[in-house]
């Protein structure tokens, strides 16, 4: 599903292990959402709007469903 | 309290290490009373090493996901799918022996039992997660 989550990422100067590690996730899981290829669980998804300040519908993209 | 403890343990890097020495002492155990000690001590030696492994390898994630440290949410959904297709093989082949078992005159046992446990186990399986929703 494709998202803003490396966009917004950037934008607060994180890596993705420091994200990861925020979210209780590997790095790599942080990789695949940020790469369309993992689409994280309604509580991932939430957790990663909350971390960033916006909504999970400004943070994923629904169109492609 | 154990169920917590029991998935923080599942999630440790010991979690594989220590089920693979399990699965060598009870092989050894069963290969002992069977009268088959060196078959049995070579298989503890195997499974031991397999363990030791695993405990002492990289830090990749395909090893961290498969010895338990590594898990989260997306290695999750890896390993079910993972367990699925192994599923899959595994009653496949099971099908291939049971039909070449027919086909050269045998009664296809154990074949035929063990693909109606797995057949009984998926309708099972079905049911019971249908109902929990």
């Amino acid at each position: 599903m494709k998202n803003k989550v490396r966009a917004l990422r950037t934008q607060r100067n994180l890596a993705q292990g420091q994200l990861a590690d925020a979210m209780g996730v590997s790095r790599q899981t942080i990789n695949s959402i940020e790469n369309d290829r993992y689409t994280p669980s309604l509580p991932l998804a939430i957790a990663l709007a909350r971390y960033f300040g916006v909504t999970v519908e400004e943070m994923f993209d629904d169109q492609d469903l | 309290m154990i169920r917590i403890c029991s998935r923080q343990f599942a999630r440790s890097k010991w979690f594989l290490p220590l089920f693979s020495l399990f699965l060598g002492l009870v092989v050894f155990v069963a290969s002992w009373i069977g009268g088959h000690l060196g078959a049995g001590a070579v298989s503890l030696a195997l499974m031991a090493a397999f363990g030791l492994l695993i405990l002492v390898a990289g830090r990749s994630e395909t090893i961290r996901g498969l010895r338990g440290d590594g898990r989260d949410e997306r290695f999750a959904q890896i390993d079910l799918r993972a367990t699925a297709v192994a599923g899959l093989v595994l009653m496949l082949a099971l099908i291939a022996a049971w039909l070449t078992q027919i086909a050269t005159g045998h009664t296809g046992r154990p074949y035929d039992w063990l693909l109606a446990v797995a057949g009984i186990a998926y309708i099972a399986a079905v049911a019971f997660f249908r109902w929990r929703g």
